[in-house]
């Protein structure tokens, strides 16, 4: 077992890392950017090393001196948590070719099911369901517009390097094909350094499902029940739950030992999430494959029982999962919401500043994961996640009042500072979220309508 | 901020190690005999003060370098990865530092064996090379942002160092 880990990451995440590490009696070092140097879990860590400035370019995505400070500090093993460079296949590489545990799948793996081309080849290979679409990466606008005949429009143009809901784009006619492709091969020329596209169809209303699972080394791979994540802004999600509501346990078994047996398929070690859409007809497509742990898993642990975070790191320290299938029982129902320091009435721009009163939520099955506090300054460098209200209860109606109960609670203020509270409050009293029916174009169309009022 | 500190801060034993090894980097580096050498391991703080010797000023004069020991995990304040830097401006003359530019270690020469960028003492111009930081392989030069004289060497050659921690102390060029 490691006796250290090192932790390249920040916000919640570093501190929700930190805690399970100290519950398994593990040293934590933070490898940290110098706008984080006073932040929470630099303090909660048992040892930190700031790595570079504020642009994460030179601290949370650089690879070098994060494993430089991993040797330094004597850790056997990395946690990248998410986003920065938990998918990124080299760093996993030059933390194997240095002798250091990168907690996650293998980097040779990674960079397969990274491009989201091959992922969705491997996917159909192990019996997935997926949307009709182009074999691989187009290689042009041509070959594009061909694929597109043959699937019929609408479609999605995606990133083949893309993920986190950025680099793709609808085509709702064939004339526009050639001018959004050029578009969305520059956007992910530029976010992904990767202008490799692929396209699917596109289907309107629909429900964004995700299966959580976790396989180790010995061949157990298991799946932890399905997760909503329909509630989104322009597929950023903001809201997510387990069980997904209104779907028939057959169903979600289905799905859940469909995702389970491509990972196994795969030979995928640690905690990983297949992302499926689900049509009106309840028909399930593959989208992608997320090879971290995710902002949304502590919706999943609170109705497994299970610490995920302790998962990938026994798997990772080459023990094995801690239960196999049978063993799983989903109980309740569970409910996150993503406060972010955003301000609704400016487009949810980004809203920076010093928090000068902060007020967390408690009571009875509450869980607050965050890095915020008195004082803290929320960087403008970063993304805007200030905290994750998390609610159990015995069902959804429960659940939704707890959550009303936990955002109302909820006190963060200061110059500069905007939370979504208040939004996702609204989110919570529409009808069509309350009843469970909501798809992914729900948040946008109360947005559009808003926007309407307003004029 | 300390409520999610349960523990106390683990005994560390190695911050009086720290500070002995970096102020024999200190001597080691400097070309003069000291006037005075001051070690204080709970506020960990490092003076040495070398007698004046510039013509033409005061002989009551001197330059004092104040300093923090190398930052990390031995750091009496976990909360506080980088030692904080010590006020500028002590005395009659300007201090400043140069810092390490990314996390790595630090050496002092061009290659093992040779001379080193600078030695205490040495006159250094804006963009003047005085070390470099190494990571994986990558040589990172550390250069001075102004001008000024080098007043002490505060990490040891080959040393690991934190993005940010004072390399080098130096005291502000006076003026023609």
């Amino acid at each position: 077992m490691f006796s250290k880990i090192l932790i390249a990451n920040r916000g919640e995440i570093a501190l929700r890392i930190a805690r399970t590490c100290r519950e398994l009696g593990i040293r934590t070092v933070i490898a940290h950017s110098a706008a984080d140097k006073d932040s929470l879990p630099v303090a909660y860590a048992d040892e930190s090393l700031q790595v570079g400035p504020a642009a994460p370019r030179r601290s949370y995505l650089n690879s070098a001196a994060i494993v430089e400070a991993a040797l330094q500090a004597g850790a056997q093993a990395i946690h990248p948590g998410y986003g920065f460079l938990s998918e990124d296949p080299d760093f996993a590489e030059i933390c194997e070719a240095n002798g250091i545990a990168f907690i996650g799948p293998c980097a040779s793996l990674m960079a397969r099911l990274g491009d989201k081309a091959e992922a969705r080849k491997m996917a159909a290979e192990a019996g997935l369901p997926v949307l009709p679409g182009s074999p691989a990466a187009t290689r042009g606008a041509d070959e594009a517009l061909q694929a597109a005949d043959e699937v019929g429009y609408p479609v999605m143009i995606k990133a083949a390097a893309g993920g986190g809901g950025r680099g793709m784009a609808i085509v709702r006619r064939r004339q526009d094909l050639p001018s959004v492709y050029a578009r969305t091969q520059a956007d992910a020329q530029a976010i992904f350094g990767d202008p490799r596209l692929y396209l699917e169809r596109y289907l309107e209303r629909t429900r964004h499902l995700e299966v959580q699972v976790i396989g180790d080394s010995f061949g157990n791979t298991v799946h932890l029940g399905v997760r909503d994540c329909s509630v989104q802004r322009r597929r950023q999600k903001l809201i997510e739950e387990s069980p997904a509501p209104g779907i028939p346990a057959p169903l979600a078994e289905r799905m859940g030992k469909a995702a389970a047996d491509a990972a196994r398929y795969v030979g995928y070690t640690g905690a990983g999430t297949y992302e499926f859409l689900l049509d009106s007809d309840h028909q399930f497509y593959f989208i992608e494959v997320n090879c971290r742990i995710q902002v949304e898993h502590p919706v999943t642990e609170m109705v497994t029982g299970l610490d995920l975070v302790r998962e990938q790191i026994l798997i990772a320290a080459g023990r094995p999962a801690s239960l196999t299938q049978p063993d799983v029982q989903i109980r309740g129902v569970s409910m996150e919401c993503r406060v972010n320091a955003e301000d609704p009435a400016r487009d949810f721009a980004p809203a920076p500043g010093t928090i000068a009163e902060f007020a967390v939520p408690g009571g009875p099955f509450t869980r607050i994961e965050t890095h915020g506090r008195v004082g803290l300054v929320v960087p403008p460098y970063y993304d805007s996640l200030l905290a994750k209200a998390v609610v159990w209860a015995p069902d959804r109606d429960q659940a939704i009042a707890r959550m009303e109960r936990v955002l109302g609670e909820f006190l963060v203020r200061g110059p500069g500072i905007t939370t979504t509270t208040g939004f996702l409050r609204q989110v919570l009293a529409n009808p069509l979220f309350l009843a469970g029916a909501h798809t992914t174009a729900m948040v946008d169309q109360m947005l559009d309508k808003q926007a309407t009022v307003g004029q | 901020m300390n409520d999610s500190q349960p523990d106390p801060p683990a005994p560390r034993p190695s911050a009086l190690d720290s500070l002995c090894r970096s102020a024999l980097a200190l001597l080691d580096s400097a070309s003069r005999t000291p006037s005075r050498l001051r070690l204080e391991s709970d506020g960990s703080s490092v003076e040495i003060e070398w007698p004046a010797q510039e013509p033409g000023r005061s002989g009551t004069t001197s330059q004092t370098a104040a300093m923090l020991p190398p930052g990390g995990p031995s750091e009496p304040q976990p909360a506080a990865g980088v030692p904080a830097e010590p006020a500028e401006g002590q005395g009659d003359a300007a201090e400043f530092y140069v810092h390490a530019p990314t996390l790595g270690t630090f050496y002092r020469s061009p290659e093992p064996g040779s001379a080193p960028f600078v030695q205490v003492g040495d006159l250094v111009e804006a963009g003047k090379q005085v070390g470099i930081v190494e990571v994986m392989k990558l040589m990172t030069p550390v250069e001075a942002d102004r001008p000024g004289r080098v007043a002490a060497i505060l990490v040891a050659d080959a040393a690991p160092v934190e993005h940010g921690q004072p390399l080098i102390a130096c005291v502000s060029h006076p003026q023609p």
